[in-house]
Protein backbone atom coordinates (compact mmCIF):
# COMPACT_ATOMS: atom_id res chain seq x y z
CA UNK A 1 0.00 0.00 0.00
CA UNK A 2 3.19 2.46 1.09
CA UNK A 3 4.41 2.01 -2.56
CA UNK A 4 1.83 2.22 -4.79
CA UNK A 5 1.10 5.45 -2.64
CA UNK A 6 5.18 6.87 -3.20
CA UNK A 7 4.97 5.84 -7.09
CA UNK A 8 1.43 7.68 -7.57
CA UNK A 9 3.33 10.68 -5.89
CA UNK A 10 6.40 10.08 -7.83
CA UNK A 11 4.11 10.35 -11.00
CA UNK A 12 2.86 12.77 -10.23
CA UNK A 13 6.22 15.21 -9.18
CA UNK A 14 7.42 13.48 -12.11
CA UNK A 15 6.27 16.45 -14.86
CA UNK A 16 7.97 18.99 -12.61
CA UNK A 17 10.98 17.51 -11.98
CA UNK A 18 11.01 16.69 -15.93
CA UNK A 19 10.43 20.27 -16.49
CA UNK A 20 12.90 21.29 -14.35
CA UNK A 21 15.87 19.15 -15.54
CA UNK A 22 14.96 20.07 -19.65
CA UNK A 23 14.59 23.95 -18.84
CA UNK A 24 18.15 25.10 -19.17
CA UNK A 25 18.12 23.20 -22.29
CA UNK A 26 14.81 24.34 -23.54
CA UNK A 27 15.97 27.86 -22.82
CA UNK A 28 18.70 27.79 -24.67
CA UNK A 29 17.44 26.18 -27.51
CA UNK A 30 14.06 28.68 -27.84
CA UNK A 31 16.81 31.78 -27.40
CA UNK A 32 19.63 30.28 -29.51
CA UNK A 33 18.25 28.17 -32.28
CA UNK A 34 13.80 28.24 -32.79
CA UNK A 35 14.26 32.03 -32.38
CA UNK A 36 17.32 32.53 -34.91
CA UNK A 37 15.49 30.02 -36.96
CA UNK A 38 11.88 32.38 -37.20
CA UNK A 39 14.54 35.30 -37.33
CA UNK A 40 16.16 34.10 -40.64
CA UNK A 41 13.05 34.10 -42.62
CA UNK A 42 11.78 37.56 -41.09
CA UNK A 43 14.54 39.06 -41.44
CA UNK A 44 14.60 38.06 -45.14
CA UNK A 45 12.07 39.74 -45.77
CA UNK A 46 13.41 43.35 -44.77
CA UNK A 47 15.87 45.35 -45.66
CA UNK A 48 17.58 44.79 -41.88
CA UNK A 49 20.67 47.54 -41.75
CA UNK A 50 23.60 47.27 -39.11
CA UNK A 51 22.04 50.61 -37.41
CA UNK A 52 18.85 47.75 -36.29
CA UNK A 53 16.66 49.83 -38.79
CA UNK A 54 14.57 47.96 -41.05
CA UNK A 55 11.27 48.17 -43.24
CA UNK A 56 9.22 45.72 -44.77
CA UNK A 57 10.08 44.53 -48.06
CA UNK A 58 7.94 41.68 -49.40
CA UNK A 59 9.92 39.09 -51.94
CA UNK A 60 12.37 42.02 -52.92
CA UNK A 61 15.38 40.09 -51.56
CA UNK A 62 14.50 37.16 -53.55
CA UNK A 63 14.19 38.92 -56.51
CA UNK A 64 17.04 40.32 -56.21
CA UNK A 65 18.66 36.63 -56.03
CA UNK A 66 17.92 35.94 -59.78
CA UNK A 67 19.47 39.73 -60.76
CA UNK A 68 22.76 39.32 -58.32
CA UNK A 69 25.67 37.81 -60.74
CA UNK A 70 27.69 37.17 -56.96
CA UNK A 71 24.71 35.26 -55.83
CA UNK A 72 24.63 32.76 -58.99
CA UNK A 73 28.68 32.77 -59.10
CA UNK A 74 28.27 31.32 -56.08
CA UNK A 75 25.91 28.69 -56.51
CA UNK A 76 28.06 27.10 -59.51
CA UNK A 77 31.04 27.58 -57.50
CA UNK A 78 29.76 25.79 -54.67
CA UNK A 79 28.29 23.15 -56.87
CA UNK A 80 31.36 23.03 -58.94
CA UNK A 81 32.90 22.63 -55.56
CA UNK A 82 30.94 19.66 -54.20
CA UNK A 83 30.85 18.07 -57.36
CA UNK A 84 34.84 18.02 -56.94
CA UNK A 85 35.13 17.55 -53.03
CA UNK A 86 32.03 14.26 -52.27
CA UNK A 87 33.28 12.21 -55.31
CA UNK A 88 36.68 12.41 -54.10
CA UNK A 89 36.43 12.45 -50.49
CA UNK A 90 34.27 9.27 -50.90
CA UNK A 91 36.36 7.34 -53.15
CA UNK A 92 39.61 8.21 -50.85
CA UNK A 93 37.69 7.34 -47.82
CA UNK A 94 36.44 3.89 -49.57
CA UNK A 95 39.81 3.49 -51.10
CA UNK A 96 42.04 3.90 -47.41
CA UNK A 97 38.85 1.56 -45.66
CA UNK A 98 39.36 -0.87 -47.83
CA UNK A 99 43.30 -1.44 -47.26
CA UNK A 100 42.79 -0.55 -43.78
CA UNK A 101 40.36 -3.54 -43.54
CA UNK A 102 42.27 -6.05 -45.38
CA UNK A 103 45.58 -5.22 -43.92
CA UNK A 104 46.50 -6.61 -40.22
CA UNK A 105 50.07 -5.08 -40.13
CA UNK A 106 49.86 -2.08 -38.24
CA UNK A 107 46.94 -1.43 -38.78
CA UNK A 108 46.11 0.90 -35.47
CA UNK A 109 49.08 3.00 -36.36
CA UNK A 110 48.17 3.47 -40.38
CA UNK A 111 43.92 4.44 -39.12
CA UNK A 112 45.52 6.64 -36.79
CA UNK A 113 48.08 8.44 -39.11
CA UNK A 114 45.22 8.45 -42.04
CA UNK A 115 42.42 10.19 -39.49
CA UNK A 116 44.81 12.65 -38.01
CA UNK A 117 44.11 15.76 -40.10
CA UNK A 118 40.87 15.03 -38.94
CA UNK A 119 41.19 16.21 -35.58
CA UNK A 120 42.76 20.01 -36.75
CA UNK A 121 41.11 22.63 -37.34
CA UNK A 122 40.11 24.11 -41.16
CA UNK A 123 42.17 26.81 -40.60
CA UNK A 124 44.88 24.89 -39.79
CA UNK A 125 44.53 23.52 -42.33
CA UNK A 126 44.47 26.13 -44.78
CA UNK A 127 47.32 27.87 -43.49
CA UNK A 128 49.30 25.12 -44.14
CA UNK A 129 47.96 24.04 -47.62
CA UNK A 130 48.19 27.99 -48.26
CA UNK A 131 52.45 27.20 -47.62
CA UNK A 132 51.96 24.28 -49.56
CA UNK A 133 50.34 25.61 -52.84
CA UNK A 134 52.44 29.19 -52.79
CA UNK A 135 54.19 30.30 -55.36
CA UNK A 136 57.81 30.05 -53.73
CA UNK A 137 55.89 26.88 -51.58
CA UNK A 138 56.22 23.28 -50.97
CA UNK A 139 54.81 21.66 -53.56
CA UNK A 140 56.56 24.43 -56.64
CA UNK A 141 59.94 23.63 -54.72
CA UNK A 142 59.14 19.52 -55.03
CA UNK A 143 57.69 20.13 -58.54
CA UNK A 144 60.76 22.32 -59.76
CA UNK A 145 63.17 19.39 -58.48
CA UNK A 146 61.64 17.59 -61.66
CA UNK A 147 61.47 20.74 -63.87
CA UNK A 148 57.91 21.63 -63.66
CA UNK A 149 56.42 24.85 -63.37
CA UNK A 150 56.13 26.44 -60.91
CA UNK A 151 52.40 26.46 -60.53
CA UNK A 152 50.17 29.51 -59.53
CA UNK A 153 47.65 27.13 -57.43
CA UNK A 154 45.68 29.60 -56.06
CA UNK A 155 45.91 32.67 -58.75
CA UNK A 156 44.42 30.36 -61.69
CA UNK A 157 40.88 30.14 -61.85
CA UNK A 158 40.86 26.65 -63.43
CA UNK A 159 42.74 25.63 -60.36
CA UNK A 160 41.93 26.76 -57.72
CA UNK A 161 38.89 25.03 -56.72
CA UNK A 162 40.10 21.43 -57.04
CA UNK A 163 42.94 23.07 -54.95
CA UNK A 164 40.27 23.69 -51.97
CA UNK A 165 38.86 20.49 -53.17
CA UNK A 166 41.84 18.43 -51.98
CA UNK A 167 42.61 20.53 -49.07
CA UNK A 168 39.17 19.78 -47.50
CA UNK A 169 39.51 15.66 -48.79
CA UNK A 170 42.79 15.99 -46.51
CA UNK A 171 41.32 17.44 -43.94
CA UNK A 172 38.12 15.21 -43.86
CA UNK A 173 37.95 11.94 -45.18
CA UNK A 174 39.12 9.96 -42.17
CA UNK A 175 35.84 10.63 -40.49
CA UNK A 176 34.08 8.72 -43.90
CA UNK A 177 36.82 6.67 -43.74
CA UNK A 178 36.04 5.50 -40.29
CA UNK A 179 32.30 5.09 -41.11
CA UNK A 180 33.43 3.17 -43.80
CA UNK A 181 35.36 0.72 -42.22
CA UNK A 182 32.71 0.05 -39.63
CA UNK A 183 30.43 -0.83 -42.53
CA UNK A 184 33.14 -3.20 -43.79
CA UNK A 185 33.65 -4.80 -40.64
CA UNK A 186 30.12 -5.62 -39.91
CA UNK A 187 29.84 -7.21 -43.39
CA UNK A 188 30.07 -11.15 -42.38
CA UNK A 189 33.62 -12.90 -43.04
CA UNK A 190 31.56 -16.00 -44.06
CA UNK A 191 29.65 -14.73 -47.55
CA UNK A 192 33.70 -13.15 -48.68
CA UNK A 193 34.61 -16.81 -47.73
CA UNK A 194 32.35 -18.82 -49.41
CA UNK A 195 32.29 -16.75 -52.47
CA UNK A 196 36.36 -17.14 -52.45
CA UNK A 197 35.66 -21.15 -52.42
CA UNK A 198 33.46 -20.76 -55.13
CA UNK A 199 35.80 -19.36 -57.47
CA UNK A 200 34.77 -15.26 -57.25
CA UNK A 201 37.83 -13.33 -57.55
CA UNK A 202 38.69 -10.12 -55.24
CA UNK A 203 37.30 -7.98 -58.21
CA UNK A 204 34.13 -10.22 -58.21
CA UNK A 205 34.04 -10.33 -54.34
CA UNK A 206 34.06 -6.37 -54.00
CA UNK A 207 31.31 -5.87 -56.60
CA UNK A 208 28.82 -8.85 -55.95
CA UNK A 209 29.28 -8.69 -51.96
CA UNK A 210 31.00 -5.92 -50.34
CA UNK A 211 29.65 -3.18 -52.20
CA UNK A 212 25.67 -4.18 -52.06
CA UNK A 213 26.15 -4.83 -48.13
CA UNK A 214 28.10 -1.44 -47.68
CA UNK A 215 25.49 0.39 -49.60
CA UNK A 216 23.91 1.78 -46.58
CA UNK A 217 27.31 3.27 -45.13
CA UNK A 218 28.41 4.73 -48.11
CA UNK A 219 25.22 6.45 -48.81
CA UNK A 220 25.62 8.30 -45.44
CA UNK A 221 28.46 8.99 -46.15
CA UNK A 222 27.76 11.04 -49.27
CA UNK A 223 24.82 12.96 -48.17
CA UNK A 224 26.65 13.93 -45.15
CA UNK A 225 29.63 15.02 -47.36
CA UNK A 226 27.38 16.92 -49.89
CA UNK A 227 26.16 19.02 -46.91
CA UNK A 228 29.98 19.53 -45.62
CA UNK A 229 30.85 20.44 -49.22
CA UNK A 230 28.01 23.37 -49.36
CA UNK A 231 29.32 24.61 -45.96
CA UNK A 232 32.65 25.28 -46.97
CA UNK A 233 34.13 28.60 -45.60
CA UNK A 234 36.92 28.69 -43.23
CA UNK A 235 39.73 27.57 -45.55
CA UNK A 236 38.50 29.67 -48.19
CA UNK A 237 38.36 32.48 -45.99
CA UNK A 238 42.35 31.99 -45.01
CA UNK A 239 43.40 31.03 -48.45
CA UNK A 240 41.70 32.79 -51.53
CA UNK A 241 39.23 34.99 -49.89
CA UNK A 242 37.03 33.79 -52.69
CA UNK A 243 39.31 34.91 -55.69
CA UNK A 244 40.72 35.29 -57.76
CA UNK A 245 37.91 36.92 -59.35
CA UNK A 246 35.70 35.30 -57.39
CA UNK A 247 36.19 31.48 -58.82
CA UNK A 248 36.21 30.45 -55.19
CA UNK A 249 32.93 32.44 -53.92
CA UNK A 250 30.87 29.61 -52.46
CA UNK A 251 27.82 30.30 -51.00
CA UNK A 252 28.57 31.05 -47.23
CA UNK A 253 31.52 33.18 -47.74
CA UNK A 254 28.57 35.16 -49.69
CA UNK A 255 26.48 35.34 -46.72
CA UNK A 256 29.60 36.25 -44.39
CA UNK A 257 30.35 39.12 -47.22
CA UNK A 258 26.93 40.61 -47.87
CA UNK A 259 26.70 40.55 -43.70
CA UNK A 260 30.16 41.47 -42.07
CA UNK A 261 31.18 43.22 -45.46
CA UNK A 262 28.61 45.46 -46.39
CA UNK A 263 26.28 45.15 -43.26
CA UNK A 264 23.57 44.51 -45.68
CA UNK A 265 21.82 42.11 -42.77
CA UNK A 266 18.65 41.60 -44.77
CA UNK A 267 19.87 40.00 -48.19
CA UNK A 268 22.31 38.24 -46.18
CA UNK A 269 19.96 36.59 -44.31
CA UNK A 270 17.98 35.81 -47.70
CA UNK A 271 21.31 34.02 -48.61
CA UNK A 272 21.00 32.35 -45.47
CA UNK A 273 17.15 30.82 -46.06
CA UNK A 274 18.61 29.84 -49.88
CA UNK A 275 21.36 27.56 -47.56
CA UNK A 276 18.67 26.40 -45.62
CA UNK A 277 16.85 25.64 -48.33
CA UNK A 278 19.79 23.23 -50.19
CA UNK A 279 19.95 21.46 -46.52
CA UNK A 280 16.88 20.54 -46.35
CA UNK A 281 16.14 19.46 -49.84
CA UNK A 282 19.47 16.66 -49.07
CA UNK A 283 18.18 16.15 -45.91
CA UNK A 284 14.83 14.93 -47.30
CA UNK A 285 16.10 13.13 -49.87
CA UNK A 286 18.26 11.05 -47.38
CA UNK A 287 15.26 10.73 -45.39
CA UNK A 288 13.02 9.30 -48.52
CA UNK A 289 16.08 7.32 -49.54
CA UNK A 290 16.73 5.43 -46.37
CA UNK A 291 13.02 4.61 -45.73
CA UNK A 292 12.91 3.09 -49.26
CA UNK A 293 15.73 1.10 -48.31
CA UNK A 294 14.92 -0.18 -44.84
CA UNK A 295 11.16 -1.79 -46.21
CA UNK B 1 42.43 -22.45 -33.79
CA UNK B 2 39.65 -24.25 -31.65
CA UNK B 3 39.01 -28.17 -32.51
CA UNK B 4 35.42 -28.44 -33.31
CA UNK B 5 33.31 -31.78 -34.11
CA UNK B 6 33.42 -30.99 -38.30
CA UNK B 7 37.32 -31.02 -38.06
CA UNK B 8 38.52 -31.27 -41.95
CA UNK B 9 40.95 -33.72 -43.12
CA UNK B 10 44.12 -33.13 -42.69
CA UNK B 11 44.99 -32.47 -46.10
CA UNK B 12 42.17 -29.96 -47.07
CA UNK B 13 43.59 -28.16 -43.66
CA UNK B 14 47.05 -28.07 -45.22
CA UNK B 15 45.71 -26.48 -48.18
CA UNK B 16 43.32 -24.28 -46.15
CA UNK B 17 46.67 -23.26 -44.05
CA UNK B 18 49.02 -22.71 -47.26
CA UNK B 19 46.28 -20.70 -49.06
CA UNK B 20 45.60 -18.29 -45.67
CA UNK B 21 49.75 -18.14 -46.25
CA UNK B 22 49.80 -17.36 -49.62
CA UNK B 23 46.96 -14.88 -49.25
CA UNK B 24 48.90 -12.96 -46.84
CA UNK B 25 51.78 -12.77 -48.67
CA UNK B 26 49.83 -11.06 -51.10
CA UNK B 27 48.90 -8.79 -49.16
CA UNK B 28 52.34 -6.82 -48.82
CA UNK B 29 51.49 -4.56 -51.78
CA UNK B 30 48.25 -3.30 -50.24
CA UNK B 31 50.40 -2.53 -46.76
CA UNK B 32 53.08 -0.66 -48.96
CA UNK B 33 50.80 0.90 -50.00
CA UNK B 34 48.64 1.99 -46.93
CA UNK B 35 52.22 2.89 -45.60
CA UNK B 36 52.57 5.15 -48.53
CA UNK B 37 49.15 6.88 -48.50
CA UNK B 38 49.72 7.33 -44.45
CA UNK B 39 53.08 9.12 -44.97
CA UNK B 40 51.50 11.24 -47.80
CA UNK B 41 48.65 12.38 -45.16
CA UNK B 42 50.99 13.39 -42.28
CA UNK B 43 53.63 14.65 -44.70
CA UNK B 44 52.04 18.18 -44.43
CA UNK B 45 52.61 18.00 -40.25
CA UNK B 46 56.47 16.79 -41.02
CA UNK B 47 56.86 19.84 -43.40
CA UNK B 48 55.24 22.22 -40.82
CA UNK B 49 57.31 20.67 -37.76
CA UNK B 50 60.44 21.26 -39.69
CA UNK B 51 60.07 25.16 -40.84
CA UNK B 52 58.82 25.80 -37.68
CA UNK B 53 62.46 24.35 -36.10
CA UNK B 54 64.46 25.83 -38.51
CA UNK B 55 66.18 29.21 -37.46
CA UNK B 56 64.86 32.44 -39.40
CA UNK B 57 66.28 33.46 -42.48
CA UNK B 58 68.07 30.31 -43.12
CA UNK B 59 66.89 27.88 -46.12
CA UNK B 60 64.62 24.95 -45.49
CA UNK B 61 62.18 22.48 -46.89
CA UNK B 62 61.35 22.67 -49.74
CA UNK B 63 64.90 23.79 -51.24
CA UNK B 64 66.97 22.13 -48.94
CA UNK B 65 66.96 20.08 -45.40
CA UNK B 66 67.76 22.70 -42.59
CA UNK B 67 71.73 22.67 -40.92
CA UNK B 68 69.91 22.83 -37.48
CA UNK B 69 67.13 22.86 -35.37
CA UNK B 70 65.98 25.68 -33.09
CA UNK B 71 63.14 26.51 -30.45
CA UNK B 72 63.47 30.29 -31.39
CA UNK B 73 60.28 30.47 -33.03
CA UNK B 74 58.71 28.66 -30.27
CA UNK B 75 59.07 31.23 -27.91
CA UNK B 76 59.31 33.99 -30.50
CA UNK B 77 55.28 32.82 -31.22
CA UNK B 78 54.82 32.81 -27.40
CA UNK B 79 56.70 36.49 -26.59
CA UNK B 80 54.46 38.25 -30.05
CA UNK B 81 51.88 40.33 -29.16
CA UNK B 82 48.33 38.49 -28.97
CA UNK B 83 49.34 35.05 -28.90
CA UNK B 84 49.12 33.89 -25.30
CA UNK B 85 46.08 35.72 -24.84
CA UNK B 86 44.08 33.86 -28.12
CA UNK B 87 45.07 30.54 -26.53
CA UNK B 88 44.26 31.67 -23.17
CA UNK B 89 40.71 32.72 -24.78
CA UNK B 90 39.97 29.30 -26.92
CA UNK B 91 40.61 26.83 -23.55
CA UNK B 92 38.02 29.45 -22.02
CA UNK B 93 35.33 29.22 -25.06
CA UNK B 94 35.98 25.11 -25.09
CA UNK B 95 36.55 24.46 -21.45
CA UNK B 96 33.39 26.40 -20.43
CA UNK B 97 31.71 24.99 -23.43
CA UNK B 98 32.53 21.34 -22.63
CA UNK B 99 31.45 22.00 -18.94
CA UNK B 100 27.93 23.31 -19.62
CA UNK B 101 27.09 21.42 -22.43
CA UNK B 102 28.11 17.99 -21.07
CA UNK B 103 26.05 19.61 -17.69
CA UNK B 104 22.88 20.85 -19.67
CA UNK B 105 22.61 17.84 -22.26
CA UNK B 106 22.96 15.17 -19.50
CA UNK B 107 20.16 16.75 -17.47
CA UNK B 108 17.67 17.21 -20.72
CA UNK B 109 18.91 13.54 -21.92
CA UNK B 110 17.63 12.38 -18.58
CA UNK B 111 14.37 13.81 -18.44
CA UNK B 112 13.64 12.92 -21.85
CA UNK B 113 14.72 9.74 -21.63
CA UNK B 114 13.13 8.72 -17.83
CA UNK B 115 10.58 10.86 -17.14
CA UNK B 116 7.27 11.85 -18.35
CA UNK B 117 6.29 15.87 -18.90
CA UNK B 118 3.87 17.67 -21.11
CA UNK B 119 5.28 18.68 -24.00
CA UNK B 120 8.39 15.95 -24.31
CA UNK B 121 7.96 14.60 -26.85
CA UNK B 122 7.10 17.85 -29.48
CA UNK B 123 10.16 19.01 -27.27
CA UNK B 124 12.72 16.53 -28.75
CA UNK B 125 11.46 16.39 -32.26
CA UNK B 126 11.66 20.25 -32.25
CA UNK B 127 15.01 19.89 -30.80
CA UNK B 128 16.16 17.19 -33.60
CA UNK B 129 14.51 18.69 -36.31
CA UNK B 130 17.01 22.01 -35.29
CA UNK B 131 19.76 19.50 -36.28
CA UNK B 132 18.46 20.49 -40.33
CA UNK B 133 19.25 24.35 -40.20
CA UNK B 134 22.80 24.72 -40.57
CA UNK B 135 24.53 27.35 -38.14
CA UNK B 136 25.74 29.68 -41.09
CA UNK B 137 22.29 29.95 -42.60
CA UNK B 138 21.34 31.88 -39.38
CA UNK B 139 24.43 33.09 -38.68
CA UNK B 140 22.96 36.50 -39.12
CA UNK B 141 20.06 36.74 -36.51
CA UNK B 142 22.05 35.31 -33.94
CA UNK B 143 24.61 37.72 -34.25
CA UNK B 144 21.94 40.58 -34.35
CA UNK B 145 19.83 38.58 -31.20
CA UNK B 146 23.11 38.78 -29.28
CA UNK B 147 24.35 42.32 -31.10
CA UNK B 148 21.15 43.43 -29.19
CA UNK B 149 22.04 41.71 -25.86
CA UNK B 150 25.38 43.70 -26.32
CA UNK B 151 27.03 40.61 -25.80
CA UNK B 152 29.57 41.58 -29.04
CA UNK B 153 33.00 40.71 -28.31
CA UNK B 154 32.33 39.23 -24.39
CA UNK B 155 32.88 35.84 -23.52
CA UNK B 156 29.19 34.90 -22.97
CA UNK B 157 28.59 36.10 -26.04
CA UNK B 158 30.82 33.77 -27.07
CA UNK B 159 29.73 31.10 -25.77
CA UNK B 160 26.05 31.14 -25.64
CA UNK B 161 24.92 30.29 -28.81
CA UNK B 162 27.21 27.49 -29.23
CA UNK B 163 25.43 25.66 -26.21
CA UNK B 164 22.42 24.61 -27.73
CA UNK B 165 23.43 21.61 -28.75
CA UNK B 166 20.92 18.73 -30.31
CA UNK B 167 23.50 16.36 -31.17
CA UNK B 168 24.82 16.32 -27.65
CA UNK B 169 20.84 16.13 -25.89
CA UNK B 170 20.20 13.17 -28.21
CA UNK B 171 23.27 11.84 -27.58
CA UNK B 172 23.09 11.97 -24.13
CA UNK B 173 19.02 10.43 -24.46
CA UNK B 174 19.74 7.55 -26.07
CA UNK B 175 22.72 6.38 -23.85
CA UNK B 176 20.52 6.83 -20.41
CA UNK B 177 17.36 5.00 -22.32
CA UNK B 178 19.79 2.07 -22.45
CA UNK B 179 20.20 2.14 -18.41
CA UNK B 180 17.92 0.18 -16.60
CA UNK B 181 14.58 1.96 -14.62
CA UNK B 182 15.11 -0.18 -11.38
CA UNK B 183 18.13 1.83 -10.66
CA UNK B 184 16.47 5.05 -10.26
CA UNK B 185 13.32 3.49 -9.00
CA UNK B 186 15.50 1.64 -6.39
CA UNK B 187 17.11 4.85 -5.72
CA UNK B 188 13.89 6.71 -4.97
CA UNK B 189 12.18 4.17 -3.04
CA UNK B 190 15.15 4.66 -0.97
CA UNK B 191 14.23 8.21 -0.44
CA UNK B 192 16.14 10.06 -2.66
CA UNK B 193 16.27 13.11 -4.22
CA UNK B 194 15.83 13.87 -7.80
CA UNK B 195 18.93 15.52 -7.80
CA UNK B 196 21.17 12.93 -5.70
CA UNK B 197 19.40 10.97 -8.64
CA UNK B 198 20.95 12.41 -11.28
CA UNK B 199 24.27 13.42 -9.29
CA UNK B 200 24.59 10.40 -7.75
CA UNK B 201 23.21 7.74 -10.31
CA UNK B 202 23.25 9.47 -14.35
CA UNK B 203 26.19 11.20 -13.99
CA UNK B 204 28.42 8.40 -13.19
CA UNK B 205 27.03 5.76 -15.11
CA UNK B 206 26.90 7.94 -18.03
CA UNK B 207 30.74 8.81 -17.71
CA UNK B 208 32.13 7.08 -20.72
CA UNK B 209 29.51 9.26 -23.04
CA UNK B 210 29.92 12.26 -21.14
CA UNK B 211 34.23 11.74 -22.24
CA UNK B 212 33.28 10.85 -25.71
CA UNK B 213 30.85 13.89 -25.83
CA UNK B 214 33.32 16.21 -24.06
CA UNK B 215 36.34 15.66 -26.50
CA UNK B 216 33.69 16.19 -29.53
CA UNK B 217 32.39 19.49 -27.60
CA UNK B 218 36.23 20.68 -27.05
CA UNK B 219 37.16 19.64 -30.62
CA UNK B 220 34.60 21.70 -32.57
CA UNK B 221 35.08 24.61 -29.75
CA UNK B 222 39.02 24.72 -30.14
CA UNK B 223 38.08 24.25 -33.91
CA UNK B 224 35.58 26.87 -34.76
CA UNK B 225 36.06 29.68 -36.75
CA UNK B 226 33.08 31.51 -38.40
CA UNK B 227 31.24 32.32 -35.42
CA UNK B 228 34.43 33.51 -32.99
CA UNK B 229 34.99 35.31 -36.25
CA UNK B 230 32.21 37.90 -36.29
CA UNK B 231 31.04 37.50 -32.30
CA UNK B 232 34.60 38.56 -31.09
CA UNK B 233 36.09 41.99 -32.46
CA UNK B 234 39.17 42.50 -30.60
CA UNK B 235 41.93 40.70 -28.88
CA UNK B 236 39.18 40.64 -25.80
CA UNK B 237 37.98 37.69 -27.14
CA UNK B 238 39.30 36.69 -30.17
CA UNK B 239 40.46 32.82 -30.45
CA UNK B 240 43.25 31.22 -31.50
CA UNK B 241 42.12 30.34 -35.06
CA UNK B 242 40.72 33.62 -35.40
CA UNK B 243 43.61 35.02 -34.65
CA UNK B 244 45.75 32.96 -36.84
CA UNK B 245 44.09 34.29 -39.51
CA UNK B 246 45.22 37.71 -38.80
CA UNK B 247 48.69 36.42 -39.30
CA UNK B 248 49.53 37.62 -42.59
CA UNK B 249 52.56 35.70 -44.37
CA UNK B 250 54.07 38.83 -45.67
CA UNK B 251 54.38 40.64 -42.02
CA UNK B 252 54.65 37.48 -40.13
CA UNK B 253 57.91 34.90 -41.08
CA UNK B 254 56.82 31.76 -42.21
CA UNK B 255 58.65 29.66 -40.06
CA UNK B 256 56.64 32.01 -37.28
CA UNK B 257 53.37 30.95 -39.00
CA UNK B 258 54.47 27.38 -38.92
CA UNK B 259 55.41 27.45 -35.43
CA UNK B 260 52.19 29.06 -34.72
CA UNK B 261 50.10 26.84 -36.13
CA UNK B 262 51.74 23.83 -34.65
CA UNK B 263 51.29 25.40 -31.30
CA UNK B 264 47.28 26.05 -32.14
CA UNK B 265 47.20 22.29 -32.95
CA UNK B 266 49.09 20.65 -30.11
CA UNK B 267 45.57 20.34 -27.73
CA UNK B 268 43.98 18.48 -30.57
CA UNK B 269 47.12 16.16 -31.06
CA UNK B 270 46.90 15.39 -26.82
CA UNK B 271 43.41 14.50 -27.66
CA UNK B 272 43.79 12.57 -30.60
CA UNK B 273 46.82 10.60 -28.68
CA UNK B 274 44.96 10.19 -25.29
CA UNK B 275 41.95 9.41 -26.47
CA UNK B 276 41.98 8.27 -29.81
CA UNK B 277 39.62 5.07 -29.51
CA UNK B 278 37.11 7.19 -27.91
CA UNK B 279 37.08 8.74 -30.71
CA UNK B 280 37.05 5.89 -33.61
CA UNK B 281 34.04 3.82 -31.57
CA UNK B 282 31.82 6.53 -31.25
CA UNK B 283 32.34 8.15 -34.67
CA UNK B 284 31.65 4.27 -35.98
CA UNK B 285 28.79 3.54 -33.69
CA UNK B 286 26.80 7.27 -33.88
CA UNK B 287 28.45 8.92 -36.63
CA UNK B 288 29.20 12.04 -34.99
CA UNK B 289 30.71 14.63 -36.88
Amino acid sequence: MERVCSKVRHRLRDPVTGLLFVLPVLVLFLVFRIFPTLGVAGMSLTDWKISGEWSFVGGDNYARLFDDPNFLTSLQVTLVYSAIYVPLTVLVALGTALLLNSVIFMRGLFRGMLFLPYVTSFVFAGIIWRWIYEFDGLLNGLLARIDVGPVAFMEESALVLPALALVSVWKGFGYSMLILLAGLKAIPGSYLEAARVDGAGPFQRFRRITLPLLKPALFFVLIIETITAFQVFDTIYVMTGGGPARASYTLIYGIYEQGFRFFDFGYAATLGMVLFAVVLVISLIQRRLMDRGNT
Amino acid sequence: MTITASRPKPATRAAQIRGARARRRRRWPLVALLALLSLLTISPFIAMIIVALSPVGKPTVPAQWPESLTLDNISRVFSASGFIGWTFNSLVYSLVSVVIILLTASMAGYAFAKKRFPGRDTMLWTFLATMMVPFQATLIPTFVLVANLGGVDTFWGLIMPTLANSQAVFLMRQFIMGLPDELFEAAKVDGASELRVFWQIVLPLTRPILATLGVFVFLWHWNDFLWPLVASQSNATRTLTVGLTTLRTEEVQLSMLMASAAISVVPCLLVFFLLQRYLVNSIAMTGMK
